[in-house]
Order: structure tokens, then C-alpha cells, then sequence
């Protein structure tokens, strides 16, 4: 994880850079608009951690193990694919969920397939924004032509990080 | 704590914790409870500081790549090369569904293909740069999201080739 706050603040210290030669860059700008993406969080982050934390107790980790841990193919694939589209939220509540199923011994192709499916297909994003913004037409034409992508993303990534 | 950023989805969670954390303290026990509390704790300040960093990042980002530059891209350029640029211009969509989406409505009344849309939206929700760096490198780690970016790569030329056929049988776009 160091690794990773490392990476960040060296796109961070890029980006700031950019920004100081740029004309349209202002560090104004980009700290008002960092800051008003971070407030919804404070009180959205705590309570998604908290609840994701008891879940984990609560969830039994065999069941995860043999539902979508690494030996369970893709059929296990395939459940997380189901699972992933009709998980709720942004990131913000869906991932500390899928930190779980990562503690409880799921497996990298399922997580992946779980964590594509959520992306690509979220029905609860389909019904709050793409539907009444692009109509019924065009959001079913896309989420047809996205439903075997998951299964796609979830395979692939099984076959190379065996 | 600001009131105004309590939605229905946050209330869901609220009802989640506290419904989860009394089944625990029931079913568990109070050592339990505290385990689960600590590693709330853990992961809150695992997370935090490169989410902090993350956001003002993306705060840079999103003065520096305005809308309009995105919808000059990908105009109405169709084939191999309107696909890789549609898939560039989604995976550096900084933003949420408020950004993609009107993006999307105004390249579709300006006459883009069907099928470049799909990739375009493709790309933004699978290869978004802006979320693997905000959220899912804080979460998963590097070498996860890398695994993830890379399988990823192919989906939005995929979903545009099964989106081909649709977008004839569409004629013109719906909305």
C-alpha cells in the first residue's frame, strides 16, 4: 500500500506541475474541486467501512471460499459476474463490500469479474442516470452488447494469473 | 456532519451498520465487536491518505482536461480509429455518470456512431483512470488494479463489435 500512496503522489506532484505552467491551471480551482468530492465522503466512507467490517464477521468465509474462491472456475466467475451487476452504490459503499469477499479467500479472476460487472453493467446506475438521460432504446442496445463482458474480463484475468 | 450529504444510499449503509454491528455483538460478543471496529479503523486510515491525495489529483485533472477538449476528440470519427480514440477519451473521463453521460447525449445528437458511444461508455466504466486511481488502487493495491487495467483493455472494442450490428438495426440514434 506504500507503493501505492507513493504512485499517487507522484501523479499528484505531476499534475500539480502541469497545472503551474498550464493557462487554464489553477491550484484554486483544483483544490475547491478535490475538496468538494471529498465531502460527501467523510460521512459515506466511515459508514461503508463500519458496516463492511461487521459484515465480515457475519459472512461465512467457507461459503465465500467455495462460491468464488479460486478453484471455483468459472461458474464462480460467472456467479461474481451476477453479483457484481446488481451490487448498489459508487465505489465508495461497493468496494470496502469487496474487500470482504477478498478477506473471506475469493479468488483474483472472480473479484475482477465481480468488480467489471459492477462498472460496466450497475443496474442501479443504469435505472438513476442512463435511463432517463439516454432512453430505453440505447441503455438496453449497451447493456446487451455489456452483459458477457464481466465473464470475458473475469477468464481472461484466470488464465494469466495462473 | 453535514445533513445534506445523507442520501438514501448512505441511510441503507447507516441501517447496515448498525444492523450487522448488533448481530455481531449478539451472535460474537463484545470482543468480537471491538475486533470488527479496529479493522474499520485499520482500513479508514489505510485508505485515507492516498483518497485525499487521490481526489486533489483529480481535482487537477478536471481543470485540466475540460469537457468540451473530450468532445473534440472523438467528434464523429468512426472505424478502428474512432474506437481507440473513444477508448482513450473514456478511460481519461475524470468523473462520474454527471460527466459521462450528458457526454454521450450530445456525441449521439451530433451524429456518432452507435457503436463508438458503447465504447466510449465502455471505457469510462471499465478503464477509467480517474476511479482506478481514487479508489481502486487505495483498496486493492497495485498490482490488483494492474492485473484488472489489463484484462480490461479489450472489453470497450468488444462491446463495439456486438454493438455493430445494433447500431444498423437502430438506424438512428433514439434519443
Amino acid at each position: 500500500m506504500l507503493s501505492a500512496f507513493l504512485t499517487i503522489l507522484t501523479l499528484l506532484a505531476v499534475c500539480a506541475v502541469v497545472a503551474h505552467f498550464h493557462p487554464q491551471g489553477s491550484h484554486r480551482a483544483a483544490a475547491r474541486e478535490g475538496w468538494r468530492q471529498l465531502q460527501p465522503l467523510l460521512t459515506r466512507l466511515p459508514i461503508a467501512l463500519l458496516a463492511a467490517a461487521f459484515l465480515a464477521v457475519l459472512i461465512p468465509a467457507d461459503a465465500i471460499g467455495s462460491l468464488f474462491g479460486e478453484a471455483s472456475g468459472w461458474p464462480g466467475v460467472l456467479a461474481a459476474s451476477l453479483l457484481g451487476g446488481f451490487l448498489p452504490g459508487g465505489p465508495v459503499v461497493a468496494f470496502p463490500l469487496v474487500v470482504v469477499l477478498f478477506d473471506a479467500g475469493a479468488g483474483i479472476a472472480q473479484l475482477i469479474a465481480l468488480i467489471t460487472a459492477w462498472s460496466v453493467l450497475a443496474f442501479h446506475r443504469v435505472a438513476a442516470f442512463e435511463l432517463p438521460m439516454l432512453g430505453a432504446r440505447t441503455t438496453a442496445a449497451r447493456l446487451l452488447v455489456s452483459l458477457p463482458l464481466p465473464v470475458f474480463a473475469g477468464t481472461a484475468a484466470g488464465v494469466i494469473a495462473l | 456532519m453535514p445533513l445534506r450529504h445523507v442520501d438514501p444510499m448512505t441511510v441503507f449503509f447507516l441501517v447496515l451498520a448498525l444492523g450487522a454491528g448488533t448481530a455481531v455483538y449478539i451472535l460474537h460478543g463484545p470482543a468480537a465487536w471491538w475486533n470488527a471496529l479496529s479493522r474499520a479503523a485499520e482500513l479508514m486510515l489505510q485508505v485515507a491518505p492516498i483518497l485525499v491525495a487521490a481526489l486533489l489529483m483529480s481535482g487537477y485533472v478536471q481543470t485540466l482536461i475540460p469537457r468540451h477538449a473530450i468532445e473534440r476528440w472523438l467528434g464523429a470519427r468512426s472505424g478502428m480509429r474512432g474506437l481507440t480514440l473513444a477508448t482513450v477519451a473514456g478511460a481519461f473521463t475524470p468523473g462520474g455518470p454527471f460527466a459521462a453521460f450528458p457526454l454521450v447525449v450530445a456525441l449521439l445528437r451530433s451524429g456518432a456512431a452507435f457503436e463508438v458511444c458503447v465504447a466510449y461508455l465502455t471505457a469510462w466504466s471499465v478503464l477509467g483512470l480517474n476511479r482506478a486511481l481514487v479508489w481502486e488502487i487505495p483498496f486493492f493495491g497495485l498490482d490488483f488494479v494492474a492485473l484488472k487495467m489489463l484484462v480490461s483493455l479489450p472489453l470497450p472494442f468488444l462491446a463495439a463489435l456486438l454493438a455493430r450490428p445494433l447500431g444498423r438495426r437502430m438506424r438512428r440514434p433514439a434519443c
